[in-house]
């Protein structure tokens, strides 16, 4: 159990520059997501941490131990520093058993034989897998090859734990799965768990905190998941963790107005630097309400129900938005039908400048 | 995360523990180097500059005088005629055998794959000797035979013509073909036919304008590999060619030389010769790269399917009956002639059991020549598979994994012998070896074939393992490094096992090939350094024809035996 923490990587394919002086401390015993959309960086960063790749400048350490330091001309062999790895393609070991494949950092360590083969067959056990022990990896199926690679990630004693988008290749079912009994592992464990993915959804199912880096490999965000979901740090925060509506915003006559092709008078508040235009009114689905008071006008294109909720997409002007409407707030205002024109407003707005070409999301 | 971001890796693993200790990355593709720079570079410089140079001066005359010799000239055109005519035909021949045993409902289909690729283990030059007996123009058996039945003034079929050569390099060269687009037929996606016939197309349609530009890819690489082999074999145009004067640049060199004695001037214009053969062979790649440039498709799943097949209704039996009979003539029919061959007293006597013996068997095994001839291709041909073996994976692997600067050179340089023709590199082994770098001289050693042999097959070894290294991701060695393992133990656990199959079968496509080899040992060999086809093919030239025969048929049956023991140890693989 160790804290991670980079300082200042800085990390280049030839002219391509994918992290540029890049920052980021995770704490011991937790389990943080590192979620950016795909090229972003992400991998490249674990590989550094694992000693697949080497940075052109900065540090990396680990609880105490420095790792890498480029100043300092230290670079720690991939194979003396102590981190367990599940691969996004498990790379699990084809011509060996389970049972090998589990054995194998144990073997590395050049622990006895009997030693050995308790400690694999209790990974196995934690990850369900001791009935599998003398299959090869070709007659498993994906989740099991999946678990298979945690059992060996998790057979030694590692200081930090790092997955690499491991359950992309699951089913909806088996991702859920998968993603509690690595909740269970860590409670076991208590190890630091370093998650990576695309997928904002996992990531909040799974982590304690999540670092948020953009498509340019920096780090836009690092918190709590209610502190990124409520406080967004900018546009793009707010766009990748969830659905979003946007809408432009422009000073007209004394107050404001939503340009959606027609005018929509806005009497909401707007934060001083949006004053001058420029700006989009930003705001999730479950946000918006109807009420046929206001003067933003709109009309139902259609409507879904989803079980617990209800689906709209809705025109505005020239527009189109999406609206959640949850069950109870359905049986308190009444549901939209489609074709009919409503009114609506908008709660927990928030005001970014518009991208170029920018539409709701 | 792009691919490019997974390339340098373990060039950086390198560069990670590379201060420590001596760098294992860096060591591997320096011996890459100096290996193919000894095996491949040095014989092929020495070519160029003996064609151009002598005692170090720069001497065109002989060059330009062995360009325009009307001899030589007739030799090109010969050589590209044949070589033009072996691959369209080999390649109609092979692609329609490949669609019809790959996706028509004939009859005992699994019985026929095997069957078809006899001819591919069948050494072609045993195959024109069993022709030549039949067909020569002058004293072939069945030409006799028939002359003698219907009367007829001269011999009708004359096997000694460029028609002759084609006939026979198609018949066991069109395998090349087969085998691949069987294989490509085989691993094709059929729904991509299937929704081809529900809009609308017919069955005649979906094969024209569907499956053939799909399996366009195997089949322009079959015909490649038959263009070169073609264009380089020795073999099939010496023994039916020499004797009508009909010569090809391979059969030319070797006439050359032979003529001269082996003196250094014959090596020279050899050589000469060997720079307008490579053109030759580079002219002709261009051209069929024009023709049948193979675009890369990737609807060719790797795993096997099951294909939907064509009924041929009312074709069935005679297109069954076409196939055993292309089989029975281009396999049993040469085999039974070489065999019955080996049994007569003399040649030339009539197939008739009074004339049957033993004693051809008897004469072929006293004598020490053949042994030796035995053990001489035994030792340079495992001696070859193995070194190549190890040499090709470790070529494969850095310039896959390690990816050094200049792997392209590499890459390049390890591949080139696979389309320079066989003469052409005994010629620069014999220039490079015999005492001219070093004082090193390996003339008349086996010692010679074997280094020519390495050159020769080093590429078919490192394309398998290079295929099979592309299937093991390097993540599969990084998760080995990640869980404690050395960059050393990581390639010994992982890496090497996973890819041990792929080397073994790299070791049997050059040791079987190897057997058999006559064109580059012709000019190689020496008084007691004769290979098994070379010793096949003085008795032959020496009019010991019987003897010949015999000595075939043990070599065929070594043949068959190793390639049973192949196909049972490479049935089977572990895991992957």
């Amino acid at each position: 159990m160790a804290n991670v923490k980079f300082e200042n990587i800085t990390f280049r394919y030839g002219q391509n520059t994918v992290l540029d002086n890049f920052s980021l401390e995770v704490e011991s015993g937790k389990i943080v997501c590192l979620v950016g959309p795909s090229g972003c960086g992400k991998t490249t960063l674990v590989r550094c941490l694992l000693g697949l790749g080497k940075p052109e400048t900065g540090s990396i350490t680990v609880g105490e131990r420095c790792l890498f330091d480029a100043k300092r001309r230290i670079n720690v062999p991939a194979e003396k520093r102590n981190i367990g790895i599940v691969f996004q393609d498990y790379a699990v070991w084809p011509h060996m058993t389970v049972l090998e494949n589990v054995s194998y950092p144990l073997k590395k360590q050049r622990r006895p034989k009997d030693e050995i083969h308790k400690r694999a067959m209790h990974a196995l056990e934690q990850v369900h897998m001791t009935e599998y022990a003398n299959h090869l990896p070709n007659q498993l199926s994906g989740g099991q090859q999946q678990r298979v690679a945690i059992a060996r990630a998790i057979v030694v004693d590692s200081d930090v734990l790092v997955m690499d988008e491991p359950i992309t290749n699951l089913d909806a079912k088996l991702r859920e799965e998968m993603l509690l009994e690595i909740r269970m592992i860590q409670k076991r464990l208590g190890a630091t768990i370093l998650y990576i993915t695309h997928d904002q959804q996992s990531a909040l199912q799974l982590c304690d905190k999540m670092a948020i880096m953009e498509q340019d490999g920096t780090l836009c965000q690092y918190g709590t998941d209610d502190e990124i979901i409520l406080r967004p740090a900018n546009r793009f925060t707010f766009e990748f963790i969830g659905v979003s509506n946007f809408l432009p915003v422009m000073p007209s006559g004394s107050g404001f107005a939503l340009d959606c092709g027609t005018l929509f008078p806005y009497d909401g508040e707007v934060p001083p630097q949006a004053q001058k235009g420029g700006y989009e009114l930003g705001v999730r689905p479950n946000d918006v309400i109807f009420d046929n008071t206001s003067p933003i006008r709109a009309k139902v294109d259609s409507r879904v129900f989803l079980g617990s909720e209800y689906n709209y997409f809705l025109s505005v002007g020239d527009r189109q938005i999406r609206v959640q409407q949850s069950m109870l707030d359905a049986r308190q205002r009444g549901t939209a039908a489609e074709g009919e024109e409503v009114g609506i407003r908008f709660l927990n707005t928030r005001f970014y400048p518009a991208k170029k070409g920018g539409q709701a999301a | 995360m792009s691919m490019k971001g997974y390339s340098g890796v373990s060039a950086e693993l390198a560069a990670v523990d590379g201060r420590k200790r001596i760098n294992m990355d860096k060591v591997m593709t320096g011996i890459c180097f100096v290996l193919l720079l000894i095996i491949v570079v040095i014989p092929i410089v020495m070519i160029i500059y003996n064609a151009f140079f002598n005692e170090g001066r720069l001497e065109i005359e002989m060059f330009s005088t062995q360009m325009t010799d009307p001899k030589n000239l007739d030799a090109m055109f010969n050589t590209l005629k044949i070589a033009i005519g072996a691959t369209v035909l080999g390649t109609i021949m092979g692609v329609f055998y490949a669609w019809l045993l790959g996706r028509s409902d004939i009859p005992a289909k699994g019985l026929m794959r095997a069957l078809f690729n006899i001819p591919y283990m069948f050494p072609p030059f045993l195959g024109a000797m069993a022709w030549d007996m039949m067909f020569n123009g002058r004293s072939g058996y069945i030409n006799k035979w028939l002359v003698s039945v219907f009367h007829l003034e001269s011999m009708p079929i004359n096997i000694n013509s460029v028609w002759g050569i084609i006939f026979v390099e198609v018949s066991y060269y069109f395998p090349f073909v087969f085998m691949q687009v069987v294989s490509a037929l085989e691993r094709m996606d059929p729904t991509l036919e299937e929704s081809a016939r529900i809009a609308g197309a017919r069955q005649h349609q979906v094969i024209w304008k569907i499956t053939l530009p799909l399996v366009k890819p195997a089949i322009s690489a079959g015909a490649l590999l038959i263009l070169t082999t073609s264009l380089a074999h020795f073999g099939v145009p010496s023994i039916l060619g020499y004797a009508k004067g009909i010569y090809t640049l391979p059969t030319r060199i070797y006439a050359v030389i032979y003529n001269s004695g082996g003196s250094f001037d014959g090596i020279r214009q050899g050589a000469a010769l060997s720079v307008m053969l490579v053109i030759v062979v580079s002219l002709a790649l261009i051209l069929q790269n024009r023709i049948l440039s193979a675009g890369s498709y990737d609807i060719i799943k790797g795993k096997s399917m099951r294909p939907t097949l064509i009924k041929l209704r009312g074709a069935k039996i005679p297109l069954f009956l076409l196939a055993i009979f292309t089989l029975v003539l281009i396999v049993i029919v040469p085999l039974v002639m070489i065999v019955l061959i080996s049994f007569l007293k003399a040649y030339g006597l009539p197939l008739q059991f009074k004339n049957f013996t033993l004693a051809q068997y008897q004469k072929v095994f006293s004598a020490n020549g053949t042994i030796d001839s035995i053990r001489n291709s035994l030792f340079a041909s495992i001696t070859a598979g193995v070194v190549c073996m190890f040499l090709g994976t470790l070529v494969a692997y850095v310039v896959q994994k390690i990816r050094p600067k200049g792997k392209e050179v590499l890459e390049v340089v390890s591949m080139l012998p696979y389309a320079i023709p066989g003469t052409v590199l005994s010629i620069g082994v014999i220039l490079a070896w015999s005492g001219r770098i070093f004082g090193i001289n390996l003339y008349n050693t086996i010692w010679i074939i074997l280094v020519a042999y390495l050159a020769r097959y080093l590429s078919f070894s490192m394309k398998t393992s290079s295929a099979a290294l592309l299937q093991v991701h390097s993540s599969l060695e990084e998760a080995a490094r990640v869980c404690g393992a050395s960059h050393t133990e990581g390639l010994a656990d992982i890496t090497l096992p996973l890819i041990r199959p792929a080397m073994v079968s790299g070791f049997f496509l050059i040791f079987l090939p190897a057997m058999r080899e006559v064109t580059t040992s012709i000019l190689l060999y020496g008084p007691y350094t004769r290979t098994l086809g070379v010793q096949i093919y003085s008795l032959r030239d020496a009019g010991m024809i019987p003897q010949a025969a015999a000595l075939a048929t043990v070599a065929i049956g070594i043949i068959i035996v190793l390639n049973t023991i192949v196909t049972h140890v490479t049935k089977d693989r572990k895991g992957v």
